[in-house]
Formats: structure tokens, sequence, C-alpha cells
């Protein structure tokens, strides 16, 4: 495959997560890690601080697994917050991933729980897809140029920030 | 763990603060987060008592910008540091790329310290790491205390040579933007992608 593998997996996501939120009304959907990363959203992210939500689903997602083993179950699959106005759902995708989605139509969760678990599969492979070096990012030189190039970069940028 | 994320061309680095309960690790990411401009953070998320202590974790991101159309983050935490915080200090731990320890200076807070740093090495073996395999740099906080605790004096207790050790008053905002350049740098110069 002479195509840009990180390129088709990024649009192949962004597709599957475009549908999710169309399907089921979403108002928003973060995929996240369970270290608190952000993998993507999709739908409307504009009134929320995204990295922060990111940030504290992962706090979440690893409370819950301890708070599941100390009852003797392995983790919790789903979990679901309701509010008055909006809502949302968790669901693990793999160990190592998961979907949040905002949603205000309560309505929708069975179309929620369905389509969530008809798509688990992909998205945790597509999340757990490792970067490889590609034509369309710059950076396709050969690792040890690549990486020393980036140290550099990334060590002034650091210098200028942190300045006091 | 560096995260090079393909679906939002970014590449994450975790950088834990870490020590005994009341050392000045919230302190130091509230100080930091004041003393940056507006493009290079993200908000700060802090989960606390009431009385301040921390309960699990505080965070923010420092955006470092672009390099070669990928987004650089650093993902500053702090851990809890009360004894009874132990299950939450490991996973929010878990994937660091670095650590600073942040040391009381308070002679009082000196078996606290010993306590913490045994912990430290504890809970980074439960995360299949080591304190020899990541930076790690010492801060000892809180300078202005009298009779603060002699510079070095928990290198030789514990045993460790840290990459770099820092001097700080962190409620004065002392020390604070040394102390994370110093482990931003070192946690990116070990960086190969
Ligand atoms: N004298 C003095 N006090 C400080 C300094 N830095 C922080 N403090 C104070 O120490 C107390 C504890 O600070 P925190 O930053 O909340 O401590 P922490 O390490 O986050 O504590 P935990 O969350 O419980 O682990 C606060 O009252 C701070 O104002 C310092 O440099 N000097
Ligand atoms: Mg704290």
């Amino acid at each position: 495959m002479t195509q840009d593998n990180n390129a088709a997996a990024r649009a192949e996501l962004a597709a599957i997560l475009d549908s999710l939120v169309s399907e089921c009304a979403l108002r928003t959907v973060a995929l996240v890690t369970r270290d608190g990363s952000l993998v993507t959203s999709r739908g409307d992210v504009s009134y929320l601080d995204i990295t922060a939500l990111a940030a504290l689903l992962g706090g979440m997602f690893s409370a819950t697994r301890e708070v599941a083993k100390l009852v003797g179950e392995k983790h919790f699959s789903i979990l679901l917050q309701q509010g008055e106005k909006r809502h949302i759902h968790i669901s693990l995708v793999t160990n190592d991933f998961m979907l949040a989605l905002i949603f205000e139509d309560v309505g929708k969760i069975g179309m929620i729980r369905t389509v969530t678990r008809r798509i688990a599969g992909r998205v945790g492979e597509l999340a757990a897809m490792d970067w490889t070096p590609s034509a369309d990012e710059p950076a396709s030189q050969e690792p040890a140029k690549r990486s020393s190039e980036f140290r550099e970069y990334a060590l002034d940028l650091i210098d200028r920030i942190f300045s006091p | 763990m560096v995260y090079v994320n393909i679906h939002n061309k970014l590449i994450e680095l975790k950088i834990v603060y870490y020590g005994a309960g009341m050392s000045g690790k919230t302190t130091n990411l509230i100080q930091l987060h004041q003393g940056l401009r507006e493009q290079h953070k993200g908000q700060m998320v802090s989960l606390a008592t009431e009385s301040e202590s921390t309960i699990f974790f505080d965070f923010f991101p420092v955006e470092l910008g672009q390099i070669n159309g990928m987004s650089v983050r650093l993902r500053m935490y702090t851990v809890p540091g009360q004894d009874f915080y132990e299950a939450s200090r490991r996973l929010v731990l878990e994937g660091a790329d670095g650590v600073v320890f942040v040391i009381d200076s308070d002679p009082a807070r000196e078996p606290a310290n010993y306590a913490s740093y045994e912990d430290l090495c504890k809970n980074l073996k439960a995360c299949h790491s080591a304190i020899e395999r990541i930076p790690v740099i010492f801060q000892y906080n809180k300078r202005d205390i009298p009779r603060a605790l002699a510079v070095g004096s928990v290198e030789a207790k514990v045993g460790f040579t840290p990459l770099q050790v820092f001097e700080a008053v962190a409620s004065r905002g002392e020390g604070v933007k040394q102390t994370a350049q110093a482990i931003s740098r070192s946690v990116v110069e070990r960086f190969a992608f």
C-alpha cells in the first residue's frame, strides 16, 4: 500500500464517528485513552474544553476500573450520567480506549447502545494504530534525523515558554 | 508514555509532580499555570477536597506549538500526597515520562519526604517502570521556612541521585518555572520516534 496509512486511518475514524453523531443525534463524541488523552473528537466542541474533559474522563475511567475490581468485576463496560438537559454515555471500546457521547435526547439511549457496540471493534483498531512516517507528514526522513530535529525544535520552544 | 496520536497529529508527554502531602505540588502547578502565556496553556482541572488537599489529581496542558506538522503538548499532573490516596497516586503516575519529586523543606516533614520517595519507587515498579528509567528531578520547596532541611539531605538518605536539584518557594512562584523547564527538557531529550 503506497497510500498514506495515517491519513487513511484518520479519515476512516472521522467518518465512523461522524455517522455516530448523526445517527444518535449526539452533541459531541470524544474518543479518549485510559490515560486521559484525547484521541479525537467529533460533533460540536465549541462549548467545552475538550482537553480538560479528556483528562477528567481518563480519571473516571481508571477510578471506575478500580471500583469494579473492589466489588469483584473486571470492569464496568458502560457508565451513564444523566443531567437535566445533557447526558453522557461512556463505554469501553477496548481495555485502552473509551467513547464518551454527549447528547440531549434521552430517547436515543437504545440506539446509542446498539451503535456503540457495533462500531467498537473497528474504532478500537483505528485508535490503536501506530504512527507511521509518511509522505503527507513532513517527518518522512529517517528516524534518527527526524528525532534529533524534533528534539532541537522542542527544546527551543520549551526554553522560550518557560524562561522566567 | 509518549503518545503519538495520528488522529489529532499530536505528540504528548506526561510530567508528574510527586511528593508528600502538603509539600506544594498543587502550588507549583497553579503558579506555573498563572505564569504562562494564554496561547501556551489549557484549562486547569483540580480534583481536591474542600480543605484544598488533592483528592485525585491536578492537570493542565502546556501547548508547545507545532513541529513538522505535529502539535506538541506537555501534560502536567500532580498526585495526591496524603497517605490514604495511595491507589489514586499509582493511577496518575501511570505512563509518566518524567517526575518532579517535591520535597517539603520543613524539618518536621523529613520522614514524610522519605516515605513518599519509597512510595514513588514502589508505584513506578507497579507501573512497570523504575526510578532509574525516567528523568527525575528533585525540588526542595518551602525554602522560606526557618531551619529548612539541607539541600542534598534527601538524596543522601535515600541513596539516589536525581538528574537535577532545584530550590523553590512555590507559594511565591520562585523556582517553579525553572523546575518545569528542566523536567520538560529532560523528557524531550530522551524522546525518539
Ligand atoms: N511556606 C511555604 N508554604 C508553601 C510553599 N509552597 C506551598 N506552600 C503551602 O503549603 C500548603 C500545601 O500546598 P499544596 O500545594 O496544596 O500541597 P500539595 O503537595 O499539593 O498537597 P496534597 O495535594 O495534599 O498532596 C499550602 O498551604 C501552600 O500555601 C512554600 O514555598 N513555602
Ligand atoms: Mg495537591
